[in-house]
């Protein structure tokens, strides 16, 4: 379109100076004749201008078809570039796209070694496994023909034994037999022991019998022993109590000599007495007398001593009888213990005769019974003549054997388990205490194991475990592990980085920015990096053909806006329009225009050149209110002034 | 699912437990930020949403390793999984978390199956997961940059397979511990608990 568009400019303007050609010249030939010589050299300048302008125009037609083929050599240019590179594109993604199944079959066929090592792996222990079974089976197929030839061995061992078992049981049984032939004696036997125990047991009844009676007299004998040992010691004490009776006698002989030689010389004391207060009297009253010679001797102190002895006299007497009384009395009692003493001495005789008769008894009683033991060993000795002269049974010595054992072990018992008894209460204190002791030592245990269980809990919960019962297992490749060598090798990797570095900047350095091949970094560029950098160079290709074909198209409007208008715009100031005409005499002649408000309202703007255009301002700006009116009255006198002069 | 309706046997025992171990790491990964939570995708699992790695490695990994622990979960030979957080800079462990495995011994092969539901055992997960995501507001930050390991405690006498090598417990230096819930199913009881290192300006 554009091509067209270019042509029909072309054609146009082509036309258009064909048209000026034509009319100037048609205006050159009406005005020759009236100017003459003047009007040739106007022609011939005329003509000279003309021809410049058809120049001019020619130029400018070559010029427009040189543009024109320029676009269309660009154009075409761009259609080039445009399918390189969608080729290139195309191409750059294709090789991706092989390098993509390039990779992938390059994965492939690892995994597919892989896969043909692992079968060959599993294809040799396969075949292990069956050489091992083949092993396995030839063992097992030898230990079957051991285990056959044992067997045979075995059977064989079974008959033989069989045989030796038969043989056995014939031994049995003739035993057998035997056995119960002595069976049968010795039942006849037996009965025949039998019969005779009962022969025994009615013989040794029989003996029981007699013993029973003796051992009743015997019995009865032990008895009167004993009363008899009682009397005796009774005996005794009274023969002790008899001898005593004499020396009784004796002292009772000295006491009533005592008794009469007492009473004599009481009797003497007594008078000897009597004699001395009536000697003391006397003497009182001789010296009373004497004293009292002076005295009145009456005859009633006379008659008064008179009667005072009187009365001792009368004392005395009543004394004398008093004691003579009793002196009496005691002669009785004399008289009267005498018949009780012969009493006594008699009783004493009479218990001496019953002891010696007891004496004799007593040793009568001895001899019997020494008799009579004697008779019972005899008979004992007979019944074990007797059971001696049966002997095939002492079973009643044997139960007699048997009792005496059992009474020994009783005893034995009965002071084992006294001594038990002691030991049970030793013991028992003994246990006691350990028992204490023992409680004591299990509440610290308990307590100690108490404090053990909470370390323990302690222990387990932080993770610590028993070696000997368990250990602690994880897989070789864990992520642990694996995130350690990767930091190692990163670490590595940097240092190896860190290292080169340092060597490029010493020689950098030292070379003063001479890089040589040996300390470049080769930094592989990445994907992501050749790609943006793609992007970036499409990107600003792009950018360079927008402003290219931007410019060329603002240029075309301009350029047809001068054309056409016959004005050149340009943007000087923002909002400032400055407007040259085509007919303009000087350069420097321009209108300037400015933008009031977003609508698109125009104010001119006071120049040099728009005073010298008042008058068209006054008519068509102030009065018309018309800018392109204005602008084309310009157009329209400029042109006016350039064709005219 | 080798689980029956009616009651769980060993295998089903040892398989809900690694199905645990295999959620619970994963939420652990991801709370704690040891991988990028980019690298995770949301999963509904035990009537919650959990997130699982998109990670190949790791997820190789942690199949590997929780493959291992089924068998041995079925033998009765495991007693502890620990899932160690070391940080890289230091080497030094700042997170320990530990489930202590009870495995009852009695219950073999061809036993009959233990009466539990499915769905207590279930609900027992979730909320120790619940209180796995719980616990992390109160551990200290993991600033620095963090890798994971993880250890299983065996019995002596148990062979070790390939790829496999002994370790050392990793204990950590100072540390605080907090026990957390426990989940039974009836043959394999878990306990849970974390153990931090304290930090100093706590």
């Amino acid at each position: 379109m554009d091509d067209m568009e270019d042509d029909t400019t072309i054609f146009s303007t082509l036309k258009s100076f064909k048209s000026l050609i034509s009319c100037p010249d048609r205006s050159l030939l009406e005005t020759e004749p009236a100017f003459g010589r003047s009007g040739l050299q106007n022609l011939y300048t005329k003509r000279v201008e003309l021809e410049e302008a058809a120049e001019r125009v020619r130029s400018h037609t070559n010029l427009l078809q040189l543009t024109q083929e320029k676009q269309q050599m660009e154009l075409s240019h761009k259609r080039a570039r445009i399918e390189l590179e969608k080729e290139a594109n195309s191409s750059s993604r294709d090789l991706q796209r092989e390098i993509d199944r390039n990779r992938e079959l390059l994965l492939q066929i690892r995994r597919l070694e892989e896969r043909e090592e692992k079968a060959n792996q599993a294809l040799n222990e396969q075949m292990e496994n069956n050489k091992a079974l083949k092993r396995n089976f030839e063992e097992l197929h030898k230990k079957a023909n051991e285990k056959d030839s044992k067997l045979a061995e075995a059977d064989q061992m079974i008959s033989e034994l069989k045989d030796e078992t038969r043989r056995l049981n014939q031994q049995i049984q003739i035993q057998e037999s035997k056995f119960s032939t002595q069976n049968l004696e010795i039942q006849a036997l037996q009965e025949q022991l039998d019969v005779q125990r009962k022969y025994e047991f009615t013989h040794t009844q029989m003996y029981t019998i007699f013993l029973i009676p003796s051992n009743k007299c015997i019995c009865t004998l032990e008895r009167r022993l004993a009363l008899q040992e009682q009397d005796s010691v009774i005996v005794k004490n009274m023969k002790s109590e008899v001898a005593r009776l004499p020396e009784l006698e004796r002292e009772i002989k000295r006491l009533r000599e005592e008794n009469t030689f007492l009473r004599e010389t009481k009797e003497n004391n007594s008078l000897l007495r009597e004699e001395t207060e009536g000697l003391r009297r006397k003497l009182e009253r001789m010296e009373r007398a004497m004293e009292e010679k002076l005295k009145v001797e009456k005859p009633e102190d006379l008659s008064r001593e008179v009667i005072q002895i009187q009365q001792r006299e009368l004392n005395l007497k009543q004394q004398n009888y008093t004691l003579n009384s009793s002196i009496r009395s005691v002669e009785k009692a004399r008289t009267e213990l005498m018949p009780e003493i012969a009493q006594l001495r008699a009783k004493a005789q009479e218990e001496q005769k019953k002891r010696e008769n007891q004496d004799s008894l007593v040793r009568r009683l001895q001899k019997r019974v020494l008799l009579l033991t004697k008779e019972r060993d005899g008979m004992r000795a007979i019944l074990e003549s007797y059971d001696s002269e049966l002997a095939t049974s002492e079973y009643s010595p044997q139960l007699m054997l048997r009792v005496k054992e059992a009474e020994d072990m009783l005893q034995k018992v009965q002071t084992h388990n006294t001594e038990m008894e002691k030991l049970h209460c030793i013991v028992f204190v003994f246990l006691r205490q350990k028992i204490e002791e023992l409680e004591s030592e299990r509440q610290q245990l308990e307590e100690q194991n108490n404090i053990l269980e909470m370390r323990l809990e302690r222990h387990n919960l932080q993770g610590g475990y028993d070696p000997v019962t368990t250990k602690v297992i994880h897989l070789q490749m864990n992520p642990t592990s694996i995130a350690k060598q990767q930091r190692t090798e990163e670490v590595e990797q940097l240092r190896v980085e860190c290292q080169r570095l340092r060597d490029r900047l010493r020689k950098i350095e030292a070379g003063g920015g001479m890089t040589t091949d040996d300390t470049t970094l080769i930094i592989p560029p990445s994907q992501e990096i050749l790609d943006l950098r793609k992007q970036m160079e499409s990107a600003e290709l792009k950018n360079q053909r927008l402003k290219e074909v931007f410019q060329k198209k603002i240029q075309e409007f301009r350029t047809a806006c001068y054309v056409l208008t016959g004005y050149q715009i340009d943007i000087t100031v923002e909002n400032q329009y400055r407007l040259t005409s085509v007919y303009a005499e000087h350069m420097e002649d321009s209108l300037l225009f400015k933008s009031t408000g977003p609508v698109g309202s125009m104010q001119l703007l006071e120049t040099d050149f728009s005073r010298t255009l008042t008058g068209l301002v006054d008519l068509h700006l102030f009065h018309q209110k018309s800018i392109p009116v204005f602008l084309s009255a310009v157009t329209i006198e400029l042109f006016s002034r350039q064709t005219v002069t | 699912m080798s689980k029956t309706l009616k009651g769980i046997t060993l295998k089903g025992s040892a398989e809900l437990v690694a199905e645990f171990f295999s959620f619970g790491i994963n939420s652990i990964l991801y709370q704690r930020g040891i991988y990028p939570a980019e690298t995770f995708t949301r999963v509904t699992q035990y009537d919650m949403s959990l997130q699982l790695t998109t990670d190949a490695k790791l997820k190789n990994y942690l199949t590997n390793v929780i493959s291992q622990l089924k068998e041995w979960l079925f033998d009765c030979t495991v007693q502890k999984l620990v899932v160690v957080i070391t940080c890289l800079e230091t080497n030094e462990v700042l997170e320990r978390w530990q489930f202590d495995l009870e495995c009852d011994k009695t219950a073999k092969e061809g036993s009959a199956p233990r009466e539990k539901s499915i769905k207590a055992i279930q609900e027992e997960i979730r909320s120790v997961i619940r209180q796995i995501t719980a616990t992390v507001t109160f551990l200290p930050l993991l600033e620095t940059a963090c890798a994971f390991d993880l250890l299983i405690y065996t019995d002596k006498d148990l062979e070790v397979p390939e790829q496999w090598e002994e370790s050392g417990p990793q204990l950590i230096d100072q540390s605080e511990e907090v026990r957390l819930r426990s989940f039974t199913t009836t043959i394999h009881k878990v306990n849970s608990m974390v153990a931090y290192k304290r930090t100093n300006s706590t």
